[in-house]
């Protein structure tokens, strides 16, 4: 009998999230229709609340799973389907012309900067988390002792935008 | 091993993709996906600092909190001004609104 | 830890030291997929039979066994083996994958509920966010699947479903919050555990009866039917579904009856805590059939509400209410009335 662990190691588990965040992302951008890069998108935002949870902020990915899954992509899939043009399903879209080109020195110019942060700051950079993450009941005090303003004016601006996205989406008869 | 440095080539690489999405795509409503990509890099680079700091904060986990609250509602007016906009111009090729005008 | 056999002599004790292990059975069986899939099984005859003795008839009765009891076996058999229909221009691959999608999200949260001191599959710190995290994913679902379906009546009831889930949800977790005041924590095994002496029912009692309205409307039962309104809009999202997917939807429907019920329970009816014959799981379930009943009799006596009325009950009177009985809680908590319960 060999004694083994049945744990998945977290660097799979990074690297799971990881790649479901990036593809996903790079899809939610090229899919020929919007409604596939809708559901991509909301794949790579679960992808952060994924990464989030190894991060030991549990509280966090709850919300953004909640927020961004569960609100924004409802939206976007809204206008989606208010913006369809009358006769037919939506014009394809046809690749646009420096697509290729901008695609790669982007790559080109990130894989740079990543290469000189990773060279220059990575061995000054903490290389394993340390000690114990903080638990969940510390972010209520934080949020109302520590962080008092930007809530109330966290309130204040759900308002406004409430208000402000009703009026401009208004239908005038 | 999952060092800080993993959690910043992640943010980074959304980055490039929202930046190859904003400065490439002309339906605005894939530009907005972009930027939401972006500030969801922002979110992960916040939390990640502030697990790898030494001694563990709860800042960052502040930050990243407003940070969903503020882009959800910033997405739900960018959708706003967008069906305007289709209203009055008849697409959303963001090529055709280059006029102040009308 | 576990011991892999490397050779045919320990393959027996292995797989027996698997089989008991408690995440297998956790997992597995109870709260696990079996427990899950029998319930909702029955949870459809139940349904079924109670609806018809409240109409005075009799519902299913020949199926095998005592009353029909085999007819959700019957009925499942029967869709697996029915055409799937696919609509003219549908999209089929979300319109073949989102019901599975939706077994999934009714399923996950009982990975967070429990049903007993031990009997939960993870403990999670946040547990009762987790849930309010995926019931906030099937509105877009739904959605998703009522444009896949390419037809009038199921974009209309999808939108209307929509409108109600999500109109729903704020209240239902406004009311959550006074529940959070009461135990102190997000924990859901805290929360039972605190209400050893009193059942949060008692304290948070406007709050049990938001929460409640608030999943009748989430689960779309009447009288918030209006998304399945049968003489007006076939069947509302799922009028395309046939066969295979529409046992899918029927089952995920029926998954998520079963967890919101066990969901009152344990925030409400002090989940497993009740005399000592019988053991705790027991009495969970028993208090989730209890809920369950509740939610499935207004079914046969209510009228459906307007959909006016609808969206204004729930984005103002209930919220008023939910505000109302958490500053109601806050002042109990504070003052310390509750202090003989230990709250």
């Amino acid at each position: 009998m060999v004694e083994v662990a049945l744990t998945i190691p977290p660097d799979v588990v990074f690297i799971a999230f990881a790649t479901v965040t990036l593809l996903a992302a790079i899809l939610a951008l090229q899919a020929k229709e919007l409604i596939y890069g809708a559901i991509a998108l909301g794949a790579s935002f679960a992808g952060i609340a994924g990464m989030f949870i190894l991060l030991d902020a549990p509280y966090l990915a709850m919300l953004q799973i909640a927020i961004y899954v569960g609100a924004v992509v409802v939206l976007i899939l809204f206008t989606i389907m208010l913006v369809r043009r009358e006769e037919g399903e939506e014009v394809t879209e046809q690749r646009e012309r420096g697509e290729g080109a901008a695609g790669l020195w982007i790559a080109g110019l990130l894989a740079v900067a990543i290469a000189g942060v990773a060279a220059l700051a990575g061995p000054n950079l903490p290389s394993t988390p340390p000690g114990n993450a903080l638990p969940v009941s510390q972010l209520g005090p934080a949020l109302v002792t520590q962080y008092p303003v930007p809530l109330l004016i966290l309130a204040f601006l759900l308002s406004a935008a409430l208000l402000g996205a009703m009026m401009l989406a208004k239908v005038e008869r | 091993m999952v060092t800080l440095v993993s959690y910043i080539i992640v943010s980074a690489a959304l980055l490039g993709i929202g930046i190859y999405g904003i400065s490439v795509k002309r339906n605005a409503i894939r530009i907005l996906f972009a930027v939401e990509i972006i500030v969801n890099a922002a979110n992960i680079n916040f939390a990640a600092f502030t697990r790898y700091l030494n001694p563990p904060t709860v800042s960052g986990q502040v930050i990243v909190f407003y940070s969903i609250a503020a882009s959800a509602m910033e997405a739900a007016i960018g959708l706003a001004l967008i069906l305007v906009a289709f209203r009055l111009n008849g697409s959303i090729d963001v090529r055709k609104m280059d006029k102040l005008k009308g | 830890m576990v011991n892999i056999p490397t050779s045919p002599a320990d393959l027996l004790p292995f797989i027996i030291s698997i089989v008991t292990s408690h995440t297998f059975i956790t997992i597995i069986i109870f709260p696990g997929m079996i427990h899950l899939t029998l319930v909702s099984a029955f949870l459809t005859w139940y349904e079924r039979k109670l609806l018809a003795r409240i109409q005075l008839r009799i519902g299913p009765l020949y199926a095998g066994g005592p009353g029909g009891i085999l007819q959700p076996i019957a009925d499942g058999v029967k869709l697996i083996f029915k055409e799937v229909i696919l609509p003219y221009k549908a999209d089929r691959t979300l319109f073949t994958w989102i019901p599975l999608v939706l077994i999934y999200l009714g399923t996950l949260p009982f990975a967070v509920i429990p049903f007993g001191q031990h009997w939960v599959i993870a403990n999670l710190d946040v547990g009762l966010v987790f849930i309010f995290a995926t019931t906030s994913v099937f509105p877009s679902m739904i959605i998703i699947f009522a444009w896949a379906s390419n037809s009038k009546y199921p974009f209309i009831g999808g939108l209307r479903s929509l409108f109600q889930q999500v109109a729903y949800e704020i209240p239902m977790w406004i009311s959550a919050l006074s529940v959070v005041i009461l135990a102190g924590s997000l924990n859901l095994v805290d929360i039972v555990n605190k209400q050893a002496k009193i059942w949060f029912i008692v304290p948070a009692f406007l709050s049990f009866i938001v929460f409640f309205i608030c999943i009748m409307a989430e689960l779309e039962r009447l009288p918030f039917d209006l998304p399945e309104a049968e003489p007006e809009l076939v069947a509302g999202w799922f009028t395309e579904a046939s066969g295979a997917i529409f046992m899918a939807i029927f089952l995920a429907l029926y998954l998520k009856l079963y967890m919101m019920s066990a969901l009152v329970t344990d925030l409400f009816l002090g989940g497993w805590w009740g005399p000592p014959f019988l053991p705790q799981p027991v009495w969970t379930v028993l208090k989730a059939l209890v809920v369950a009943t509740a939610i499935i009799i207004p079914r046969g006596i209510y009228p459906r509400i307007r959909v006016d009325m609808l969206i204004r009950i729930g984005w103002t009177r209930l919220l008023v209410i939910a505000l109302a009985n958490v500053f109601i809680t806050v002042v109990l908590v504070n003052s310390g009335l509750l202090a003989r319960w230990g709250l």
